[in-house]
């Protein structure tokens, strides 16, 4: 029965002990131990308790974790949102239509190339560091991933589909919304996830050089007054967030994009 | 339209568009907005007079480049290497895949941007840091992208070359890593375009070269025309690094259709 | 019986020297023919010589360099006309369920909810698919996807149907079974269907007149009245010998 419990169950098993070997040499080196000073590394009881007591205190950087995350999500959803809603439309636009193709995609080449991040200190100059600037530098990021994915995913309609619809007689615009656009839907989600873990890493990244709130802004502010174990929940907290955002976006689209990934 | 005037139609598009953009950069700098914008012809000039004679900071515009590059190699390989190897290993055996998989689901959402405060506490933000947050930016990618080719090997493959009498490393050799090069390869890309992001956020946040330094150093100065130039740069550099990355992977990967 | 001899006599379609080059390749070669209302023409071709380049100018998914398709007496267009066209190959649509598929034609033209909800259910009965309607093509197998493009084309209520080689991929007693499938829903709705194909024997056995194109650049041969009655016997010697003479025909490609 052990036996059998144990072979079900052998490589879920390795992969707890896993964690939890690490989680202990942590543990051993930095609290028991005291390999370095709490001041560097964290012992692993320190950065526990330090998560506990920030979801209530405003100390060191004047927010508890609940209103750095509020803050960092608020700015993140504005700018991504926008970015999506004009991203995808036109990205339609210039994968369906040549002319909107050939006028648009040589300026848009020209931009696709800076990552968004790189926009930051030129925003922070023109909109000062209010969440404005911010925002636009999510904007831009979010912007181009979804023009990319949309464009790509509406290439890629199957010519034979669209043949079925010119000899049903569709109009050009039933052939995009009824053929075009349903085959670029999983490629138009993924560069929604991609716009989305982009734009929540940019986001960090302009919190880190100006802001006064948020997660960016915490972890900055703890490593200047060397708590690393601020630092480090911090760094979770970035980490849990982005993934609960993917999560959520892959169930949307399971959702809407059904037949294509349906088995 | 045939084929040739349709070519010949589409780089006047791309000319008209791309004359019509920096026009309309040129008059709208003009009025109130040029106190906050300089117009293209600054920023142009100041890219040529700096790429190999003038300096920005104590440099050229071309040593600046030189340091962000070769971080971002540095970085990128190592972690390409180790992300290979590690890939491959957790999506051949189960084993490595239990031990390993549970810490890189833990690592992998954080972004290597929110590496960096850390990595000053614990290394300094020196070269090392900076190849280090690199690093982990090419390493999360490749994993995750030679982990899922090697686990999504046909079986069929597998079973046909068992049966052809295949050991386990030949099987390993010859089935699964050429099967997942697609896969690797569609990771090296997103790797090179984030390892080339963590290279500017790094040098944004502290350094005193690259082209990281150019634009926050810009932007310590109220200088918008140093930041627009070293966004050029940045962009020029970026296109520069995908060309050559298709380039190479159209070569590599003549067999995977994909691939173009 | 009488109706249809009646029928028979109108021209439903007629190509005048149709002629398709692409490039310098000439793929059509001034290419004349009728084909009555009601009928169903088989046309036979070696693999390559330009069938479905023929077919695809007739509804317009290519133009044609010159010649004419005339339908009911005027310039062929899908988006007057109805027409439906059954592709060889697999050609649903993956993101729609199979009821949503064999919809489609009629959600193109505006079809009421209603009527279409009628027709649909009514076309997945006489296809054996009302069980699946709610399943994704990726879950259905070869023959069960090829049912769901032929009851896609029905559902239209098309004047002209067309189908490229539409049983080529399939195994034989799936053929067999469509084959019966198609003259059933043919005499059903009296529709004109051009059948496409490299099987002579498939088009001996479905077709009413059966014609026979060169190798490129494709000209018609001969055009035949095909006599036997329904339903026929692939091992009759009536069947055999009109085989035979087809092959015949083919020999001197």
């Amino acid at each position: 029965m052990m036996i059998k419990f144990l072979k079900k169950y052998k490589y879920l098993l390795i992969s707890l002990a896993s964690v939890a070997v690490v989680l202990l040499v942590w543990y051993l080196l930095i609290d028991v131990m005291k390999m370095t000073k709490s001041s560097v590394f964290p012992g692993l009881e320190k950065t526990f308790r330090t998560f506990i007591a920030k979801l209530t205190q405003k100390k060191p950087d004047g927010a508890t974790l609940g209103q750095h995350l509020l803050e960092s999500l608020k700015v993140c959803l504005l700018g991504y949102s926008i970015g999506a809603v004009l991203g995808i439309p036109l990205g339609i636009a210039m994968a369906w239509n040549k002319w909107c193709d050939w006028l648009i995609r040589p300026v848009f080449d020209l931009i696709r190339p800076v990552p968004g991040l790189a926009w930051t200190p030129m925003f922070i100059l023109i909109f000062g560091i209010g969440i404005e600037a911010k925002a636009m530098v999510i904007f831009v990021n979010s912007f181009v991933a979804c023009i990319v994915n949309t464009y790509t995913g509406i290439r890629q309609t199957d010519e034979l589909h669209l043949w079925v619809g010119d000899v049903f007689g569709a109009s050009s615009w039933q052939k995009l919304t009824k053929i075009a656009i349903p085959t670029a839907l999983p490629m138009i989600f993924t560069g929604l996830r991609t716009a989305l873990g982009g734009s929540w890493m940019a986001l960090v990244a302009a919190e880190m050089l100006a802001a006064s709130k948020g997660l960016g802004f915490m972890i900055q502010q703890a490593r200047y007054i060397s708590r690393p174990d601020l630092v480090i929940v911090g760094m979770l907290m970035i980490g849990i967030v982005g993934l609960v955002l993917d999560i959520i976006l892959q169930k949307i689209e399971t959702m809407v994009a059904k037949g294509m990934n349906a088995q | 339209m045939n084929k040739k005037q349709k070519n010949i139609t589409e780089l006047i598009c791309a000319v008209v568009s791309i004359l019509t953009f920096l026009i309309l950069w040129h008059i709208g700098v003009k009025g109130e907005l040029g106190r906050l914008m300089p117009g293209p012809l600054p920023v142009i000039r100041m890219f040529f007079a700096t790429l190999f004679g003038g300096t920005i900071g104590s440099r050229t515009m071309i040593i600046h480049i030189l340091y962000s590059l070769i971080r971002v190699m540095a970085g990128y390989f190592l972690g390409a290497a180790v992300g290979v190897v590690l890939g491959l290993s957790m999506g051949w055996s189960r084993l490595v895949e239990a031990v390993f998989s549970p810490l890189f689901r833990i690592i992998r959402p954080i972004p290597p941007i929110a590496w960096i405060p850390i990595s000053i506490i614990w290394i300094g933000l020196g070269e090392d840091a900076k190849i280090f947050l690199i690093f982990l930016a090419s390493f999360c990618y490749v994993t995750l992208n030679a982990w899922s080719g090697a686990k999504n090997v046909d079986p069929d493959y597998l079973r046909a070359a068992r049966m052809l009498g295949a050991g386990k490393r030949q099987l390993l050799f010859t089935i699964v890593l050429p099967a997942s090069i697609p896969s690797i390869f569609a990771g090296l890309q997103v790797a090179l375009s984030s390892c080339w992001a963590t290279v500017l956020a790094a040098e944004m946040v502290r350094s005193s070269e690259g082209l990281g330094w150019i634009i926050i150093a810009g932007m310590n100065n109220n200088d918008m025309v140093q930041i627009m130039t070293g966004i050029l740069a940045i962009g020029l550099v970026g296109m520069l690094l995908s060309m050559i990355f298709r380039k190479v992977e159209a070569r590599l990967c003549q067999w995977n259709k994909s691939g173009s | 019986m009488e109706i249809r001899e009646k029928e028979n006599r109108q021209v439903k379609v007629k190509v005048s020297h149709l002629t398709k080059k692409f490039g310098d390749l000439l793929v059509l070669n001034d290419i004349s023919f009728d084909v009555e209302k009601g009928d169903l023409l088989c046309v036979v071709g070696p693999t390559g010589c330009g069938k479905t380049t023929f077919l695809n100018s007739l509804t317009k998914i290519y133009d044609v360099t010159s010649g004419e398709i005339l339908l009911d007496g005027h310039p062929a267009d899908p988006k007057k006309d109805h027409i439906a066209y059954i592709f060889q190959g697999n050609s649903t649509m993956p993101w729609l369920t199979v009821e949503q598929n064999v919809a489609f034609g009629l959600d193109i033209r505006h079809v009421p909810k209603r009527e279409k909800q009628e027709l649909t259910d009514r076309y997945l009965e006489i296809v054996g698919l009302t069980k699946y309607r709610r399943y994704y093509p990726k879950q259905l197998s070869a023959s069960m996807l090829q049912r769901v493009s032929i009851a896609r084309a029905f559902a239209t209520e098309p004047e002209l149907l067309l189908m490229d080689e539409p049983y080529g991929q399939l195994d034989i007693e799936l053929r067999f079974k469509l084959e019966d499938e198609l003259v059933r829903l043919w005499e059903m709705t009296g529709t004109t269907v051009i059948f496409i194909t490299h099987n002579i024997e498939e088009a001996v056995y479905l077709g009413e007149h059966i014609m026979v194109l060169t190798n490129k650049p494709t000209t018609v041969k001969e055009t035949m009245r095909n006599p036997l009655p329904r339903p026929r016997d692939i091992a009759a010697p009536e069947f055999v010998r009109l085989r035979e003479r087809v092959t015949d025909l083919i020999r001197w490609w």
